[in-house]
């Protein structure tokens, strides 16, 4: 009878320490971008794995175009991930519904230092102020142009954010490359992408540079805003841009800057610096947003992919260790050198030859510095994005510039009626 | 009979008879009723799909909000439209080809399986494939055309042309759809005697006439299943709308399901796209019954 109790007590002795020895998992869920960003985060979570045994990461890939929506359905579930990574912007929304847990107490004042001011911004929900989400990189926006066509339509390429063109050398220049024999389209606006998140945020940017903007940002309210004549003003530019011809169509497929090379100038993202570079090589140049609003003013997107802790998660330790670990300069730089984004943090921006001053993608960090305009910090975001998109998909196709602003208002301020003024933002 | 019978027999006949029926009743419950009915209580509600603030009761302002809305009876029109013109090309189509491979030609089993073959290849997938083929300017489609007319007929935009766009879905529409009515027509061909058809050529009637006055009556229960399941089927169009124009351009290849699905899963108001779903439903309905009516009352006259 002792003997045998003996062995229980060993079996359950050697169960538990067994138990405490084995390594924590922690689920990790990443928005699938580009296959050269894939191929980065996979070897960095095995190398994690590989460099300790206390935690397991493991990571689940979703695809992007429905990443959002997937992890709304998993918060309702209950079933969200330790370790989330979530489009800059849709911060507010998922913070508002309980889903995320403030970083503060693990953020030490030497990391916060070393960050952009737009990472910390992009990271801090308003009503709290605290720090809930942290991103490896933040975007850019910027024109990239053929040198070849552009010196021979002799056209001036600007060098930096101050020297970048005026609305009207911007046209010009659009005019001269359409004349070009080989040049279908002078310009890409990436239309193909469909009407999502890259229409509002690579669009915007020209309403707020003629003054206008998605929403009143005190009175969280739309109309008067999105539909005000600033904004009217942007859009019909960019109508009268396609109407003219000069804009690569949705169905003419990616590739025209790149590829068929039958377009001199691409109005993309940080995301295309390795097709850019391999379809062109050294003939690709970043140019600055041009000055289109009065008083030349320029305005460029920024926010990206950032890295949150759920509120449901059993193991915030381990996710943070695992988050530090993709925060490291070292590790920063491999996904920037993969996905031509801007570094989050400023000692990894100064390790880098790219980003560094005179660096093909200096212009990047330049316009971070100066002219990026963040997209409304508010939980409704996820309606003014797509009432955005749904309007600038119909404006491509030649509809009202005004009706279409005016309806995408209605349905934003409608939304944030419906939702009580999304307490505590008022609105 | 049942007279014989003692009461408490025909309690347990009934009752086996409901046992046997349960698991039937059970999913049916489940997976359409209870949905239903829960999304007529939904559509009187504000609830969205996630949020932290409670729902509340909101009576009829859904369903005014949605009868006030210019999109849904876009959307409710080209539904309208879509099924009007695809139901009677596809099932016009699919009878043609059955007529054609049901003849005793050489190869008429490759070519039954080469129509079929579109149907059990996914609609995401036609779609996509369908994508590369209406691209602009240098797609297959283009080029055909272009070879076709010798050059006269320029390139079209398929699918961001808003007069084009429509037809272009329900171009790939009945091609992929095309081969499932063409096997259920060949079925049906099949059950119709032979000896019907020999009957009618020895009193010399034309081929024209024996198909106008023997196959055509013949298929009469065919018609019916083929034309009330190809309504349905019409008026459930999404998948390709999704994929190919998502709904543009200008809203013109906008369908009601699709209309639901934004409306309930991209904006979150669940509430909103009950109430969308809820008259969604009742036109099937009235549009199945209406049908069903018309075809029942020829078949009792004829």
């Amino acid at each position: 009878m002792r003997k045998s109790f003996a062995l229980a007590l060993l079996l359950v002795l050697a169960g538990a320490w067994a138990l405490a020895q084995a390594p924590v998992e922690i689920t990790v869920w990443w928005h699938t971008g580009k296959p050269e960003e894939l191929a980065v985060i996979s070897s960095q979570v095995e190398e994690f794995n590989a460099s300790q045994s206390r935690i397991v990461v493991k990571l689940v890939n979703i695809p992007e175009a429905e990443y959002t929506a997937q992890v709304r359905a998993a918060g309702l579930a209950g079933k969200l991930p330790d370790l989330l990574d979530l489009d800059g912007p849709t911060l507010a929304n998922f913070v508002w519904n309980g889903w995320m847990i403030p970083l503060d107490e693990y953020v030490s004042d030497d990391l916060k230092a070393d960050l952009l001011p737009s990472i910390i911004a992009q990271g801090t929900y308003p009503p709290d102020g605290m720090l809930y989400a942290l991103g490896v990189f933040d975007s850019g926006l910027a024109i990239w142009g053929n040198r070849r066509y552009l010196e021979q339509a002799g056209i001036r390429i600007p060098t930096s954010v101050e020297d970048a063109w005026t609305l009207s050398e911007f046209e010009e220049a659009l005019r001269k490359l359409a004349s070009l024999p080989e040049v279908q389209w002078p310009l890409d606006l990436k239309l193909n992408y469909g009407a999502g998140e890259w229409f509002t945020y690579g669009f915007s940017p020209i309403i707020q540079a003629f003054g206008g903007d998605l929403i009143d940002r005190t009175t969280w309210t739309a109309q008067g805003t999105l539909d005000g004549i600033a904004s009217v003003l942007g859009m019909t530019l960019f109508q009268h841009w396609i109407e003219e011809g000069w804009v690569v169509p949705a169905s003419a497929g990616d590739d025209a800057f790149y590829g068929k090379k039958t377009a001199a100038l691409a109005w993309v993202g940080h995301w295309m610096y390795e097709p850019h570079t391999q379809g062109l090589g050294d003939d690709v140049v970043l140019i600055p947003m041009p000055k289109l609003g009065a008083g030349c003013r320029a305005a460029t997107g920024m926010g990206s992919w950032a890295w949150g802790i759920t509120s449901t998660s059993e193991n915030p330790d381990a996710a943070w260790e695992f988050l530090e670990y993709l925060l490291n300069p070292d590790q920063i730089l491999r996904m920037t050198a993969a996905n031509g984004a801007v570094p989050s943090r400023k000692s990894a921006i100064a390790q880098s030859e790219l980003y560094g001053p005179g660096g093909m993608l200096n212009i990047f960090v330049e316009q971070l510095n100066t002219i990026a305009v963040p997209r409304p910090v508010h939980p409704a975001y996820p309606t003014i994005t797509s009432a955005f998109a749904e309007a600038v998909k119909n404006i491509v196709a030649g509809a009202d510039v005004y009706q279409e602003l005016h309806k995408a208002a209605v349905k934003i301020d409608q939304d944030i009626e419906d939702n009580e003024g999304y307490p505590p933002f008022g609105g | 009979m049942n007279k014989r019978i003692g009461p408490s027999a025909r309690l347990k006949e009934e009752l086996t008879a409901w046992r046997f029926l349960a698991p039937a009743l059970l999913l049916l419950l489940t997976f359409l009723v209870a949905p239903f009915v829960m999304s007529v209580i939904l559509s009187f509600t504000n609830q969205r799909l996630v949020s932290p603030l409670p729902t509340r009761f909101v009576g009829l302002r859904n369903y005014v909000r949605l009868f006030g809305d210019a999109g849904f009876w876009q959307a409710l029109k080209n539904t309208m439209l879509f099924a009007a013109v695809v139901v009677p090309l596809q099932s016009g189509l699919a009878l043609f080809l059955a007529t054609l491979v049901n003849k005793r030609l050489p190869g008429r089993n490759l070519f039954r399986g080469i129509y079929f073959m579109p149907v059990v290849v996914p609609m995401v997938v036609v779609c996509v494939v369908w994508y590369f083929l209406l691209m602009y300017p240098e797609g297959l489609l283009n080029t055909f055309v272009q070879i076709l007319t010798l050059g006269r007929a320029g390139p079209y935009d398929w699918l961001r042309n808003p007069s084009l766009a429509l037809p272009t879905i329900m171009l790939v529409s009945i091609w992929q759809g095309v081969g499932f009515q063409m096997i259920v027509y060949l079925a049906g061909l099949q059950n119709i005697p032979r000896e019907l058809y020999e009957a009618a050529r020895i009193d010399g009637a034309s081929s024209w006439g024996q198909f106008l006055h023997i196959t055509m009556p013949g298929l009469r229960n065919t018609h019916i299943f083929v034309l009330v399941t190809t309504t349905i089927l019409a008026f459930k169009l999404f998948t390709q709308v999704e994929v190919l124009t998502q709904g543009g351009p200008l809203g013109v290849t906008n369908t009601l399901v699709r209309y639901i699905y934004t409306a309930g899963y991209r904006e979150l108001k669940v509430g909103y796209a009950s109430a969308a779903s809820v008259i969604f439903v009742l036109i099937v309905l009235t549009v199945s019954l209406v049908q069903r009516r018309l075809l029942r009352e020829e078949r009792e006259v004829g």
